[in-house]
């Protein structure tokens, strides 16, 4: 274990300054006008932001529960936006296989993928008690989005010829058709 | 350093040889130019013009080729085929070849045909049929009286047929100076010239039996008879062949004959009606088998002559002196008598004229004028093999002579001897090839044989089994250490062939030659000859199969009997006597062991055979027959075709023929199945002008298919191949209504199950069928090219897994070459008058074009000039891209061959010497670097908390 020293050292010198308060000017200091230009706001900023927390400060729950749902929703809505970009996005690419284009398959199955199993983390901040029930159609609506943008994964790697969906895909599973009887020839 | 490094990295990676395959030509492949076995009279040493240095070997040989063959080296430098252009001639016919010194000119007769050629690079100078004559004997007019020495010399030919002619050819253009005709009804024999007069020498039939000689001169200017003498030689003379010489060109020509009991040889110098006789001494109490007579043929050398007698065991010789002021004969000098065989030739340096006696240990040189030996060579250990006769050229330097001597032994190989020295030898006997088969090293038996035993073991059984074999295996190791340095050497420094022998591309190849001897070709030394080995016991034999086993080969001749062969050496391990004659030879291989089965003419298998499974045979009478293995009494089914049509080939598919995928996947990824059956039979019967090829299931005798074509010269080459799901076939047709096409037509069809796309026809998905039961009929498309020339065999490359495309060979008889044509420019789905739509692209299809061009990378010959190849072969190796194709017939021809390219071999491009260099400057790098950046990491740590 290792030892801790007895004394801790001693604040350095700019801990100490940075803790103790500015100095309030002195009379004649405050009697020095302002230069030219220079306007003195600081007492009025303090002013409002003070006049501001003491608005929100009395701001009730409920109110406050909407605003997250409100929040929530946007958050769910939002891979719908991507929809489009992505379509677009794939459609311009074309169907060969390259590696570019197959990076852009990826990332559009592990964007959807990581939303779906972060699912409630995503929604973790807004969950009150209040907005629980609230919130359940806002996932369904999110997972449903970003099975959306699964899909369009799916529709390119169709597209692409990657899904075993045609009969050639599966020819060599089959057999050949065995004859029962076996010829051997002597034509010389 | 460095910048050498950096300059041989970049040396390096410029590619060794920008054309692609010209390194492989002698790599790949190898060709034996053959001539065949070279005819004793038309074989001979000659300056092919006054100011060459070395003299060239010229031959006609019994197979009608004429070449040039380079003394030095043996190879061959030109050749002709005569039989092309003349009439078929009958096998006896009279292969005659002339030539004369400084001339640059051969002429050469057989059969109804004479022709001349430039000595030099075999050249057609004239050529002129005489329809209904054959010629007898070919003279060069060697006149004395003519000025200076005449860059061309005027041909003497006597020909035989209703009557005997004598024309003199003009040199320059083969045309008839003039004709002398004997219409007496004399059997023409031969015609000898002196420089001032033409001799025809004619056999007079006698009143009571034999022949009388009837010499008659003729004036070489104007072909007038000046003078006929009739020599008695009835009692002597039986036959044309009892005259053992007529002598030709020399200054004093002579006719040599023996009395029927060989006591006394008769002379005489021809212009002269004098008749000397010679007593024969023949002291070895054995009769004398032949006597040959050698003269020298020039007209300034000496008129001497050596008479060769030969009995059973030994050979002796006398050399005779002719007064030219006399006429008289004189005996000279006797030549020792020697056991074994002797091999006497004659050869001229000025008028001296030299004596060379081949025997089975020595080479002895005698001038004609005395019997001192000049030479005498012994050969080198190996008694020699018999030589039939032998050309030499002798040259002398002061007292010493020098000979080299080309002798054709009776196995029908050429030799040439130098000096006692062998310096090459020409397999000349493997023009008779029969049949062909790769040899099965036995080196992978063993391996094969634990893996069988690993394979019937319990699960815990077989792996330690196995562990104890790789156990065993690790004895292996030092020496495996020991090589590796070589080894990584030899692979960086030499082509891959030497890697790769492991894999079966150079196996030997086995060839049977009609001589009855076997020959061993290594493949990995340009197919020289590892062993030879006279396998038949008879002088002949017809060869019908060569079946392989790891380690030994068997060889089936048509009279029942078979040999077996030790593969690596060539001995004899087994024979079994003839039995019955047959036609074929048919192998069931199901279960274990293969069993064969002869085949007799009437297509009747010899044997029965326990066992399911069915033969196929061809009978003498034009029938296909089916038999089940264990009934040879009754055949199961009987194939006859159409009336007034006769089987000419047929064929089926090859015994490997390994299929990679049972469907054709179409452009929209549809699966169209492909019609596989191992019972298919192609059968091929030609009509009056008409053929059909009858595509037969084997087993029922069911016809699946068939294609008929009408307006078809039959008696062009028709051939015919299958394998896989598709068939090819090749003849020559002709216009019958105006859709026809006229020329040589090469037709692909493709079988499948069914015409529908992802249908597998009436079968389903069924795993099995039985042929008699439920046999579906294919479904044929079928595409037909015209091509420029007649193809005279086809076969199908063959590889290990069938995934590498299927090249089909043709044997192409006019331009002496093969060609491999890729099977998908001869898809049968080509789409016709139109272009490709973007799913037929996709499957590799192309627009149809009726004229099929050979693409000139397609010749698997090349360069080379492969003539009367009769059957190609094609093996797989164990390299999945590589094939092995071995031709032969006339010619041998054999490559190595990738028909998708090399894709599991390291290229000749790929270097691993840059490879190596790079790793190593790379280690370096790392090396010099890592101290560097170790150093600069731990001094930032420290100067950062300085």
């Amino acid at each position: 274990m290792a030892s801790l020293p007895l004394n801790p050292p001693p604040p350095p010198q700019w801990v100490v300054r940075m803790n103790t308060p500015m100095p309030s000017l002195s009379k004649d200091a405050s009697s020095i006008p302002d230069p030219p230009g220079y306007a003195k706001k600081m007492s009025a900023k303090n002013q409002r932001a003070q006049q501001s927390a003491a608005a929100s400060a009395p701001a009730k729950p409920v109110e406050t529960d909407t605003l997250k749902v409100k929040k929530a929703w946007e958050i769910a809505l939002a891979p719908s936006k991507q929809i489009p970009m992505n379509a677009i996005m794939m459609y311009m690419s074309g169907n060969s296989l390259q590696i570019f284009s197959i990076m852009m398959v990826f990332m559009l199955f592990k964007g959807p993928i990581q939303g779906l199993i972060n699912t409630n983390a995503v929604f973790a901040k807004f969950d009150t008690e209040g907005t629980h029930a609230k919130l359940l159609g806002v996932k369904a609506i999110y997972v449903v989005m970003q099975l959306g943008l699964l899909c369009l994964g799916v529709w390119k790697v169709n597209a692409m010829g990657l899904l075993p969906t045609t009969r050639s895909d599966w020819l060599a599973w089959e057999s050949e058709r065995q004859p029962l009887e076996r010829a051997y020839f002597a034509f010389g | 350093m460095w910048l050498q490094a950096t300059l041989l990295l970049l040396a390096s990676c410029v590619p060794s040889s920008l054309a692609i395959y010209f390194d492989e030509v002698n790599h790949v492949d190898y060709h034996h130019a053959l001539l065949g076995f070279p005819s004793p009279q038309s074989t001979f040493f000659l300056k092919p013009s006054a100011s060459s240095h070395g003299s060239l070997l010229y031959t006609l040989s019994e197979n009608s080729l004429l070449g040039a063959v380079n003394p030095k080296g043996g190879f061959l430098l030109w050749r002709q085929n005569l039989s092309r252009t003349a009439l078929p001639v009958d096998s006896n016919a009279h292969h005659l070849l002339r030539a004369s010194e400084g001339t640059n000119a051969l002429v050469s007769a057989l059969g109804d045909y004479l022709s001349s050629w430039t000595a030099l690079d075999g050249k057609l100078i004239w050529e002129n049929w005489f329809v209904d004559e054959t010629v007898a004997d070919l003279e060069l007019l060697e006149l004395e009286d003519a000025t200076a020495s005449p860059s061309v010399k005027d041909t003497v030919a006597l020909f035989g047929g209703k009557a005997a002619v004598v024309r003199r050819l003009d040199g320059d253009s083969g045309k008839t100076k003039w004709e002398h005709f004997d219409e007496s009804g004399d059997i023409p024999f031969q015609i000898s010239s002196s420089s001032t007069e033409v001799f025809y020498v004619s056999l007079q039939p006698s009143s009571r039996k034999g022949y009388r000689i009837k010499v008659t001169s003729l004036n070489p200017l104007n072909g007038r008879q000046t003078q006929q003498h009739v020599l008695n030689s009835e009692s002597d003379v039986t036959s044309a062949d009892s005259v053992l010489f007529v002598g030709a060109n020399t200054a004093a020509p002579f006719i040599a004959w023996a009395d029927q009991s060989r006591k006394a040889l008769k002379v005489n110098v021809i212009g002269t009606k004098q008749v000397q006789t010679f007593d024969i001494e023949n002291t070895s109490g054995e009769s004398i088998r032949s006597i040959t007579v050698h003269a020298p043929k020039k007209l300034e050398s000496l008129t001497h002559f050596l008479v060769h007698y030969e009995t059973e065991s030994t050979t002796w010789a006398e050399v005779y002196h002719i007064n030219l002021k006399s006429g008289s004969v004189s005996k000279a000098y006797d030549l020792p008598r020697l056991e074994g065989w002797s091999a006497f030739s004659t050869s001229n340096k000025d008028a001296n004229v030299y004596f060379t006696r081949i025997t089975q240990s020595e080479t002895t040189v005698v001038s004609s004028a005395s019997h001192g030996i000049l030479g005498r060579w012994t050969h080198q250990a190996p008694p020699m093999e018999q030589a039939l006769h032998s050309v030499s050229e002798v040259v002398s330097k002061g007292d010493t002579v020098a000979v080299r001597s080309a002798a054709v032994l009776a196995s029908g190989d050429w030799q040439l001897i130098r000096n006692g020295q062998t310096e090459w030898t020409r397999y000349e006997a493997l023009t008779g090839a029969q049949a062909a088969a790769w040899v099965e090293e036995d080196t992978q038996e063993d391996l094969v044989h634990q893996l069988q035993v690993e394979g019937h073991e319990s699960l815990s059984g077989a792996y330690l089994h196995r562990v104890k074999r790789h156990a065993r295996d690790l004895q292996h190791l030092p020496e495996w250490l020991k090589g590796l340095p070589k080894r990584i050497l030899t692979s960086i420094l030499t082509d891959e062939v030497s890697n790769l022998d492991g894999y079966g591309i150079v196996k030997p190849v086995l060839v049977a030659a009609e001589n009855g001897r076997v020959y061993s070709l290594d493949a990995g030394n340009h197919g020289a000859v590892v062993w030879k080995v006279k396998a038949a016991e008879a002088e002949s034999w017809n060869v019908k199969a060569i079946l392989t086993q790891p380690g030994s080969a068997t060889i089936y001749a048509d009279d029942g009997s078979s040999v077996t062969l030790d593969a690596s050496t060539g001995e004899i391990l087994e024979r079994s006597p003839a039995t019955v004659k047959i036609r074929s030879v048919a192998v069931a291989s199901d279960g274990t062991s293969p069993v064969t089965v002869g085949i007799q003419e009437n297509g009747v298998p010899a044997e029965v055979v326990n066992g399911p499974g069915f033969f196929v045979t061809l009978s003498d009478d034009g029938s296909v027959l089916g038999w089940i293995a264990s009934d040879n009494q009754r055949p199961a089914w009987q194939f006859r075709p159409a009336h007034g049509e006769k089987i000419i080939h047929a064929t089926s598919r090859p015994s490997h023929d390994p299929v990679a995928s049972i469907g054709k996947v179409l452009g929209n990824r549809s699966v169209l199945y492909k019609y596989l059956s191992p019972n298919l039979a192609l059968i091929t019967a030609v009509g009056e002008n008409s053929v059909t090829f009858y595509l037969l299931d084997a087993i029922s005798g069911r016809i699946l298919h068939t294609s008929f074509h009408q307006g078809v010269d039959t008696t062009q080459p028709i051939a015919s191949v299958i394998s896989e799901n598709w068939f090819a076939y090749s003849f020559w047709g002709d216009v019958i209504d105006p859709s026809d096409a006229k020329g040589y037509q090469l037709v692909i069809s493709e079988l499948y199950e069914s015409s529908i796309p992802n249908d597998r026809g009436p079968l389903g998905s069924a795993s099995n069928y039985s042929s008699i039961a439920d046999l579906p009929l294919p479904h044929v498309i079928s595409q037909a090219y015209i091509i420029s020339e007649p193809i005279s065999h086809m076969a199908v490359t063959q590889t290990r897994q069938g995934i590498t495309v299927r090249q089909l060979l043709c044997t192409l008889p006019k331009a002496n070459s093969i060609v491999g044509i890729p099977r998908p420019v001869l898809d049968a789905r080509r789409p016709v008058g139109r272009d490709p739509t973007a799913n037929e692209q996709e499957e590799g299809l192309f627009k149809y074009n009726p004229f099929l061009q050979f693409d000139g990378k397609w010749y698997l010959t090349h360069g080379r000039d492969v003539a009367g190849i009769k059957t190609v072969l094609s093996a797989p190796t164990m390299l999945e891209s590589t094939t092995l194709i071995f031709a032969f017939g006339s010619d041998i021809f054999a490559i190595r061959a990738t028909p998708s390219q090399a894709f599991d071999v390291l290229g000749k491009s790929f270097s691993k010497l840059q490879l190596v260099l790079t790793i190593v400057a790379l280690s370096i790098g790392v090396a010099v670097l890592a101290p560097m950046v170790r150093r600069k990491q731990i001094n930032t740590i420290w100067k950062a908390t300085s």
